[in-house]
């Protein structure tokens, strides 16, 4: 077989796709839904690692990061809402989820999700919400008095309530965030037809780069939020996130690869199709980004990071460096999953190719703004609940912002 | 420190879950309200929509529907080979030229290459693929240089499309009496 | 069939009389259907399909439909899809139906293509074969109407469902267009209408068949390629194919969904 011939063969080979496989359905937009909903269930972990399992070190991140889950859990339908043909309908939903659906359960799952984490929000802030009410006036007294629920009452009996209905919130809180991003992953890993998608490991491997998104988010976030305001970061705290950082990215990331092993191993035909598609359109942003640049550096970073003790400034600098590539990695990885399994067609035999435009409606921009839409949510919450507090006995009596 | 407070210890509770309950039933209230009519009746969807579907417009009719205004047409295209090809193929569906028993529109004849296009997406011997027995082939333009004419010439020059071999056979009866007075 | 020159001779006399000699013989006893203003009229065509004007209920329940696709016999010429865009007019780029033009050389590599799905009909031959041809032939694609559809399955808000007669349907009043049963099709027969803004995908033209008539590609295919009938009846061609001793398979059968789509002379090349 001479080279042009080979060339030509393999070139027919791989060149045919099904004519309606030539269209990509799912867009940058579902690439952002995943990687929205899994921050929330990320900086949930967070909060409930200091209220659920008391690790203390965490204490001073444990409001922000609620009130950072709650800015982006109210962005997570905006992705949707902008791909859905007929977003009018997008209630349908709620009014006849199909028991057989694994997409039906999400307008369920996420109100029940929504509703528990505002709940929590609500009461671990009612004593700040108390005094914040009686020194505020106008508009945002009222807001304050629908915010705690017209109770001013801070009476040991009613703050041993709180606690109780506290810790039962932040209970079930965990299942629930894990439901909700595992679940994300599962509208992905049922879908038997794809198959770069279809594995059991699939909800795992959401799950798991939720968390790391989530932890990674609050990291960057609280770095350059207390910089940025001129207060100081609590290294305590930073240096105990980014070992929890270090942990879940070795679970998201062995995970990861142990999926495509498994898959090279037992090389099925599935195999042959994955392995045209991942050293082929994806080698790109799979081996060079996603697996080489944005999750093996940052990996050796946060085990230097975590296990050589460093100077502060070291580890603020370079812990919010990894952090940064931490959520490049996630959503690489989002855009490899969503993106990389629809270009390849089902006829097995070829792969479409996917660009998204800046100004479509569905394109980058809308994608920016997408993204904007949380640290702008966060920045009006901020004026509500404030993000920071020095003790718990403290509470209310520090100023907004 | 007790008497400050205006409201009981658990005020808050109950009120929020108030609150939950009656967005609950409001829920469940406005659900049943917006439901589509027919819905879940034979199962986990609209059952009208069976009806919608049904109510499609037929744009396509059969060829017993175009040969039935078309009797002249109607006896060649059936005596003929093309007898099993569809007459919509080659000239457009019923529907844009027949309304409520009404000709509405005259649908486009086909003119010169369109006729060879349309000829060769069946006949072009060089798109193998295609069972010998069922139809015949022929190569562009060699069929034209066998048949000692002109290579632009078309088609429907020696074949009528309705009755492909029509005239070709008439042909043939002429030039055998020709021939044999010759 | 009648007599050609009998016929003839009656179409001379008469032709207003003659029309209405067909349609009194062919709408006699059965049930006027209501149309929708703009439909083809339906008065003066023959049942394809014999009794099914009389089907009235919300189902068929006389008959169990079946879909049969002979590529022995296929010759590529796109009538069906020529039809079927006629009868759907779906936006350009989109394909319910669409044709594969299979290549095999003696080195045993697969050449396929489908040029705007088979449309236009195979005009040009393919000159990238650097080995003599062994094999070559086209596969006519379609919805699979799988007994165990993943589309239906997927649907979150109900509106692709399965009728009792075994149809797959879509709600166009009720689709949501999240594209989750486009990806869940194994055999990518489904797409967003770009008009309708809907998944939509073929219905083996169920709208025609509730009328007596055959799907409008089984209707224009000149080689009886596509075939669609009862399996209730014993002597429907499609019944023989699939009872009697014949090449006959399924597309992506491990994909579990048990397609109504069969195909005669399948090759294992063909996915």
């Amino acid at each position: 077989m001479s080279p042009e011939h080979g060339a030509a063969v393999a070139e027919a080979l791989t060149r045919y796709i099904f004519p309606n496989d030539l269209h990509v359905h799912w867009s940058l937009m579902i690439v952002l839904y995943p990687y929205i909903t899994g921050i929330v269930a990320g900086a949930f972990i967070v909060s409930s690692l200091y209220h659920v399992f008391h690790i203390r070190a965490l204490k001073p991140i444990s409001r922000y990061s609620l009130i950072f889950a709650l800015a982006f859990l109210a962005c997570a339908t905006m992705p949707l809402l902008n791909h859905l043909g007929h977003p009018e309908r997008a209630l349908n939903m709620m009014l006849t989820p199909s028991p057989t659906s694994a997409m039906a359960g999400f307008g369920y799952i996420y109100s029940a999700y929504g509703i528990v984490l505002l709940m929590e929000i609500l009461f671990i802030y009612r004593p700040t919400l108390v005094a914040l009410k009686e020194k505020a006036g106008g508009f945002m007294r009222g807001l304050y008095t629908i915010l705690t629920m017209g109770s001013d009452n801070l009476s040991p009996r009613a703050l041993a309530l709180d606690r109780k209905v506290i810790a039962f919130l932040a209970g079930i809180g965990i299942p629930m965030a894990c439901t909700l991003h595992g679940y994300v992953g599962f509208i992905f890993g049922g879908v038997k037809a794809n198959p770069l998608w279809a594995t059991p490991l699939m909800p795992v491997i959401f799950l798991l780069s939720a968390c790391v998104s989530g932890i990674a988010g609050i990291i960057l976030s609280y770095v350059l939020i207390r910089k940025f305001t001129g207060k100081p970061v609590d290294m305590e705290c930073i240096r105990t996130c980014i070992k929890f950082l270090w942990g879940f990215f070795i679970l998201d990331f062995v995970f990861e690869m142990l999926e495509l092993f498994s898959h090279a191993y037992m090389a099925t035909h599935h195999w042959h199709t994955l392995r045209e598609l991942l050293w082929g359109p994806l080698f790109g942003s799979y081996w060079i980004a996603q697996v080489g640049i944005f999750s093996v550096i940052p990996f050796f970073m946060l085990g230097w990071l975590s296990l050589v003790r460093l100077r502060d400034t070291t580890v603020r600098f370079w812990g919010s460096v990894a952090s940064f590539m931490i959520l490049v990695q996630v959503l690489l990885m989002r855009w490899n999953v969503v993106i990389g399994g629809q270009l390849m067609s089902k006829s097995e035999r070829g792969a479409t190719y996917y660009h998204p435009g800046w100004f479509e409606k569905e394109g980058i921009i809308p994608s920016i703004i997408i993204m904007i839409m949380p640290l702008i949510i966060l920045y009006i919450l901020s004026r509500i609940f404030p993000l920071w507090q020095t003790d718990e006995a403290a509470a209310g009596e520090e100023t907004l912002g | 420190m007790q008497p400050d407070y205006t409201s009981k210890y658990n005020a808050h509770l109950i009120r929020i879950i108030v609150v939950l309950v009656v967005l609950a039933v409001v829920g469940i209230v406005v659900r049943a309200m917006v439901l589509p009519e027919s819905f879940g009746l034979y199962g986990h969807y609209r059952a009208d929509a069976i009806q919608d579907e049904i109510n499609r417009p037929i744009r396509n009719g059969t060829n017993a529907s175009c040969l039935a205004c078309h009797p002249y047409i109607r006896q060649m295209h059936l005596e003929g080979v093309h007898r099993t090809v569809s007459c919509e193929f080659c000239h457009g569906p019923v529907a844009d030229h027949v309304r409520d028993g009404q000709v509405i529109a005259l649908l486009p004849k086909k003119q010169g290459d369109e006729i060879r296009t349309l000829c060769l997406r069946c006949h072009n011997r060089i798109i193998r693929a295609r069972p010998r027995e069922s139809i015949k082939m022929i190569s562009m333009p060699r069929h034209l240089e066998e048949k000692h004419v002109r290579t632009d010439h078309i088609c429907n020059q020696c074949h009528n499309v309705h009755a492909p071999l029509m005239w070709v056979k008439q042909a043939r009866e002429i030039v055998g009496i020709r021939e044999d007075k010759s | 069939m009648m007599d050609m020159d009998a016929l003839q001779q009656e179409i001379n006399r008469d032709r207003r009389a003659f029309i209405k000699k067909v349609l009194r013989g062919t709408i006699a006893g059965s049930l006027l259907l209501v149309i929708p203003a703009g439909a083809m009229d339906l008065a003066g065509v023959p049942e394809q399909i014999p009794g099914m004007r009389d089907e009235t209920g919300p189902f068929i329940t006389g008959k169990k439909f079946a879909f049969v696709v002979d590529i022995t016999r296929c010759i590529g010429c796109g009538s069906c899809c020529v039809a079927d865009r006629n009868e759907y007019q779906v936006p350009e780029g989109n394909y319910r139906t669409w044709v594969e033009r299979y290549i095999i050389d003696d080195h045993d590599n697969v050449y396929v293509d489908s040029p705007n799905g088979g449309l236009d009909g195979y005009q040009e031959p393919r000159t990238d074969i650097p080995y003599p041809v062994r094999d070559t032939f086209f596969v006519p694609k379609l919805c699979n109407m799988c007994e165990k559809p993943s589309c239906v399955q997927v649907c979150p808000v109900g509106a692709t469902f399965q009728t009792e007669d075994g149809f797959v349907l879509i709600d166009q009043k009720r689709c949501v267009a999240c594209g989750y049963c486009v990806q869940a099709c194994p055999y990518s027969v489904r797409f967003i209408n770009p008009k309708t803004k809907t998944a939509d995908k073929c219905t083996w033209c169920y709208h025609r068949v509730r009328k007596g008539l055959l799907p409008a590609c089984v209707n224009v295919c000149p080689v009886q390629a596509r075939k669609f009938g009862d399996l209730n009846d014993h002597e429907s061609e499609v019944y023989k194919i699939l009872h009697l001793p014949h090449v006959v398979s399924v597309l992506k059968p491990d994909m579990g969904n048990k397609p109504s789509l069969h195909y005669v002379g399948l090759r294992r090349e063909v996915v």
